[in-house]
């Protein structure tokens, strides 16, 4: 039996993640080194890229250097939240892993 | 009164600590500043200052253990919140030797059976005494016995490890100059606050007396035990010196070389600088020091 | 960018002994609070407020500082009975948070003009609140960790949170930006919290049951202190901030239904 979901993510993690060149967003409440890690939330008209998901936590934005994917596991710093990226409906979400 | 506690505010210590001789430092020191190899590599040398950075480690939980328990019966919202910087502060104290003990060389997993192993156990009966206080959330005796006592002989020991190792290990020495600075501040409120407690609670004396002369007894226990087991690897360091494997060094403190005199001298010159600080600081507190010989 | 300096390479356990650490704190607080007395900017102006707003911000200030005090009695108190080292280091810098809000928060009823907070506290105190408070140092008396973590850590913090980032994007700009600090900490203490309680809960399952009637009896106490702060601000239920989005969503994660 073929789950098209699990075919699909295989079919993702075959292609070469995207890399991405962090920049300082004017995040200040980590370290300076581990600061363009993470940006403030803009709100409703606010967007997540390839390489960003948000801390259900805390609400900061954790963001990658490269794309993230399903099973990748992050840290959110802010609130110091272990977490694993998941697929909800369709969308990336951060899910704390105690 | 209100005058002399905004000195001691979070908003005066977040502008002298962290932003100020704090500021680019790692774990106290300068980020490229390493143990000698000389100390390193030499297992008696080593040993000792692993020794001797387990009473700091043990010094400084007891402190960080008495400050944070002391916020819940301080008498003011100022009190607390100089109480709050020094429990800070006691958690830096006890991160940085900590991570001393690793950078000497003690694997993570096996911190707490070295502290075990190390610990003086003077020093653990010292630290009872004083928690005993904190935890019947006797406020006065506890910021005697915590900011009088405890952190008069930290001041003295921190200055006279200073002086030993200025030369020889200016990483540990730069270290220590940051706690040294902390406990200035923990000293000055200990006597300010307290001097004021004492005159409105003169009854108090005798208690507090008793106190004193309990955790003087253990400290200079303490001293001893001390001294006796870093003989060896002062001759050592004599040695080394001498036969050049060291560069020669002079360590002075309270007037006299401690890199030329035997650990007995040391001891004595430690124990009465420290036992005539308390003395003084008693006496401007209006408590009399009592003698624990 | 070297990859030492990428969070997401650490493992579980640098991650922990990092983000718990005076070093950590040190460097992060630094960012938002460097240049800012009593948590403002010198660059940053009064506005006249009215006789009534100031008023509201004096009651919902006092408020603060119940809160606030709470909070720095329970974390110190904590420490003596924290699990590993790494906590005790971890609520060192929480104490000095808690006490620094404080601060700043006493400064700031002083630029209001109020002479003697504590009677203005006293005075001012919600009963829901200071009920919550002796609850919760009840948890820290009995060294009850779990218990504590929860009351404390997830929900006090969840609660202040959500008020002071609402409140701090409705204030008046000096109020706003030494709200915006205490935010900044805050996220901090509470994901403290939930991820020690969670991991707890793992090991413990047997807990949940006695957490959860602690829960359901701070409920009340903590929802009514929100609902008159809410109203202190002047804003009609229907416009208030989602508290159950905020505080529902962390005890839901933590497998609490309420």
């Amino acid at each position: 039996m073929n789950d098209p979901l699990e075919s699909q993510r295989g079919g993702t993690e075959k292609r070469p993640r995207q890399v991405f060149e962090l920049d300082e967003t004017g995040f200040n409440e980590v370290p300076p080194r581990y600061r363009r890690f993470y940006r403030r939330w803009k709100g409703t008209a606010d967007s997540l890229a390839p390489n960003e998901v948000k801390c259900p936590v805390c609400k900061v934005v954790i963001r990658s250097r490269v794309e993230l994917r399903a099973g990748d596991r992050v840290y959110c710093m802010p609130c110091m939240s272990r977490l694993e990226v998941i697929e909800e409906n369709g969308e990336l979400v951060a899910k704390v892993l105690y | 009164m209100a005058d002399f506690l905004s000195n001691y505010s979070i908003q005066r210590w977040l502008e002298s600590c962290p932003q100020g001789y704090l500021e680019d430092t790692v774990y106290g020191h300068r980020p490229d500043d390493h143990e000698p190899e000389s100390m390193l590599d030499n297992d008696l040398l080593r040993e000792s200052e692993i020794r001797s950075t387990v009473q700091l480690v043990a010094g400084e939980r007891c402190a960080l253990a008495a400050s944070s328990g002391l916020i819940n019966s301080a008498p003011d919202q100022a009190s607390k919140a100089f109480l709050a910087t020094q429990t800070l502060d006691e958690g830096r104290h006890v991160e940085i030797f900590t991570q001393r003990l690793y950078d000497l060389g003690v694997k993570p997993q096996d911190l707490e059976a070295t502290i075990t192993t190390y610990l003086n156990p003077h020093l653990a009966k010292f630290a009872e005494v004083l928690l005993e206080k904190v935890d019947k959330k006797d406020f006065v005796a506890g910021v005697v016995g915590q900011n009088i006592v405890l952190e008069g002989m930290a001041f003295s020991v921190f200055e006279m490890l200073q002086a030993t190792h200025t030369e020889t290990n200016p990483k540990f020495a730069h270290t220590l100059s940051g706690t040294i600075a902390d406990e200035r501040r923990h000293v000055g409120f200990g006597e300010n606050r307290i001097g004021e407690l004492i005159r409105r609670y003169p009854e108090r004396k005798a208690d507090v007396e008793r106190m004193q002369r309990d955790m003087s007894k253990h400290m200079l226990a303490t001293f001893h035990v001390a001294f006796s087991g870093s003989a060896a690897a002062n001759e050592e360091a004599k040695r080394q010196m001498e036969s050049g494997a060291r560069p020669k060094t002079k360590a002075v403190y309270q007037g006299v070389d401690l890199s030329a005199v035997s650990t007995e001298e040391m001891e004595k010159v430690l124990a009465s600088t420290v036992l005539g600080e308390f003395k003084t600081r008693l006496a401007r507190i209006g408590l009399e020091y009592q003698s624990p010989l | 960018m070297s990859g030492q300096d990428d969070p997401h390479q650490l493992d579980a356990s640098a991650f922990h002994r990092t983000v718990h650490s005076f070093e950590f704190w040190f460097e992060a607080v630094e960012g938002y609070l460097h240049g800012r007395e009593y948590g403002v900017s010198p660059a940053t102006q009064e506005v006249e407020l009215s006789e009534r707003q100031r008023e509201s911000l004096i009651t919902i200030l006092c408020n603060y500082c119940v809160g606030e005090t709470a909070a720095l009695d329970a974390s110190s108190g904590m420490i003596g009975f924290a699990p590993d080292r790494i906590s005790k280091i971890f609520l060192s810098t929480q104490v000095v948070d808690e006490g620094r809000h404080l601060e700043v928060m006493l400064h700031r009823l002083g630029q209001l003009g109020v002479r003697d907070p504590e009677a203005e506290i006293l005075q001012r105190a919600n009963r829901s609140l200071l009920k919550f408070k002796e609850r919760l140092l009840d948890f820290v008396h009995a060294s009850d960790w779990e218990a504590a973590v929860l009351a404390q850590n997830v929900i006090l913090e969840c609660m202040e949170y959500t008020v002071f980032r609402y409140h701090a994007a409705h204030a008046d700009p000096v109020t706003s930006e030494m709200l915006s600090g205490v935010v900044s900490d805050e996220r901090r203490h509470m994901g403290f919290g939930e991820n020690d309680l969670g991991r707890r809960l793992i090991v413990a399952p047997h807990a949940h049951e006695r957490l959860l009637k602690i829960k359901r009896e701070l409920d009340p106490l903590i929802l009514d202190t929100f609902s008159e702060t809410m109203g202190e601000l002047g804003i009609e239920p229907a416009s208030r901030p989602d508290l159950a989005n905020e505080y529902l969503g962390a005890v839901a994660r933590l497998g609490f239904q309420s």
